[in-house]
């Protein structure tokens, strides 16, 4: 079923050109240079510390890996982290949601 | 920059979440809407973050469910910076009521002097003023000017030839002249003059009345000197007047012992101290000294009050003066003189201030039991004359 939708999903998506993290339920993520990573439509901060922030969202975690990081400013569904950024990791969940 | 704006408005605060939850918190905390900004790790469960002031609310909601320690570590913004001017707002107010009590306590009247009067005349003098609303403990501020209240003085009180009000600092000095009134005494009741005590008559004046006597007569207490009646046999009265000097004679016995004994206090002086309270005397200090040998006690108790009711502590003190005992012994000479001078005087205490000793005399001076028996004559010139009125009444 939830297979389904998500064709569905991708579908509408692609026919009417719509930006697909509204469509999917995928967070955005925008990073400027190393320094500013800017997260919407996350789900929840599941870890946070100075070199590792781990962020649930849909369909797995996303882990951002860096030195000094600092939580600029945390929202419902919007996070800006600041520091020295490395890498940033996507682990979906192991059944693909 | 509105965002900033905002929260400078809002105000912030900065707030260490302690706890093994901390990102589940936080999570709750920002489904609930709240903004949470600046957030650093400090430690393994230790969190220093940021949040809008009315978020504060929703973390303290929240921290029991997570378990998590909050403490404040400081807040920005209007409510805090408000606060804090507040804080210094009551030191401002205290400056400035420190300054108007200043202001009033200077510019109260705390005195008033009166000089060069005599007392009817100043009781006068303050009575007045007092109903002016001058008077001690009155602020001076919307008094009327000196100069005003000098001419109010001057026109209200006549007896006042002239008084000068000067302010000086809190106090009010004021100097009076008082009019000399002549020609003030308009008696016009008939009366005689009669003499006050026997005595030789030495000078007459009379100034309103017909003489009676002569000089040197000798006229008896209540004798008329003067009367009057102008014309013998006439019903034409008037007031007399006038002054007549007669010598007048004063005996003067006295008893001087020859041996005196003396009490001096040598100044060592011996203080106890005890404390009244009520009819209980507690001894303070002091009450094993002075006991020995002669000495004069003096007994003095403080007395105390508070708002006018007395307490019912007071300190006593007794004082214990030691005392020499000397004896003189006088010469019978020396006893003439200390009886002439101590006559004298006493005498002229008696006597008006115009009456003069003319002349004194022992009259006798012996010596027996150890005293010394002196008997002295005066003679005086004194105005013996006082008015008597005349009833016409019939």
């Amino acid at each position: 079923m939830s297979k389904w939708q998500q064709h569905i999903r991708t579908w509408i998506g692609r026919y009417f050109d719509l930006p697909s993290d509204v469509m999917l339920d995928l967070p955005r993520i925008t990073t400027i240079g190393s320094i500013h990573v800017y997260i919407e439509n996350h789900t929840g901060l599941l870890h946070f510390s100075d070199q590792e922030v781990r962020i649930q969202y849909k369909k797995g975690q996303v882990r951002i890996l860096g030195k000094d990081l600092g939580v600029k400013m945390m929202l419902k569904e919007e996070l800006l982290l600041e520091g020295e950024l490395k890498s940033v990791e996507f682990l979906p969940d192991s059944q693909g949601g | 920059m509105m965002k900033n704006q905002h929260d400078f408005f809002q105000g912030s605060i900065t707030v260490q979440v302690e706890g093994p939850l901390i990102e589940p918190f936080l999570q709750a905390c920002t489904k609930r809407g709240c903004q949470i900004t600046d957030m650093k790790r400090i430690g393994d469960a230790v969190v220093i973050l940021t949040i809008r002031l009315k978020d504060w609310k929703v973390l303290r909601e929240l921290r029991k469910k997570y378990r998590c320690k909050l403490s404040i570590k400081g807040g920005k913004g209007v409510p805090f910076i408000v606060r804090h001017l507040m804080r210094r707002v009551s030191v401002l107010l205290a400056f400035v009521a420190a300054i108007v009590v200043i202001f009033l306590l200077a510019n109260t009247l705390w005195s008033i002097k009166v000089d060069g009067l005599s007392p009817e005349l100043k009781a006068d003098v303050e009575g007045k003023l007092n109903s002016y609303g001058v008077s001690p403990g009155k602020l001076t501020i919307g008094m009327k000017d000196p100069n005003e209240i000098q001419q109010q003085l001057l026109d209200d009180i006549p007896d006042l030839l002239w008084i000068g009000v000067k302010k000086q600092g809190t106090s009010y000095h004021l100097y009076g002249v008082e009019k000399i009134r002549h020609d003030t005494d308009k008696n016009t009741r008939p009366s005689n003059l009669v003499a006050s005590k026997k005595g030789m008559i030495i000078e007459t004046f009379i100034k309103k009345g017909r003489p009676m006597v002569a000089v040197y007569d000798v006229v008896d207490k209540g004798q008329i000197l003067a009367t009057g009646q102008l014309v013998e046999e006439e019903d034409t009265f008037v007031h007399s007047d006038g002054e007549v000097i007669a010598e007048t004679w004063y005996r003067v016995e006295q008893d001087l012992p020859m041996k005196q004994v003396l009490m001096l206090t040598d100044g060592t002086v011996e203080s106890e101290y005890s404390l009244k309270v009520g009819k209980l005397t507690i001894p303070l200090w002091g009450f094993w000294k002075g006991k020995e040998g002669n000495f004069r006690e003096e007994t003095h108790s403080s007395n105390w009050s508070i708002f006018g009711m007395k307490i019912p502590f007071h300190i006593k003190t007794v004082d214990h003066y030691s005392i020499d005992q000397k004896s003189y012994e006088s010469s019978k000479e020396e006893l003439e003189d200390m009886g002439l001078s101590a006559a004298r005087s006493g005498l002229l205490q008696e006597l008006d201030e115009e009456a003069e000793i003319k002349e004194e005399k022992v009259l006798h001076l012996s010596e027996e039991n150890g005293k010394v028996k002196l008997i002295l004559l005066y003679k005086v010139y004194e105005n013996i004359a006082v008015t008597k009125y005349i009833s016409q009444g019939d």
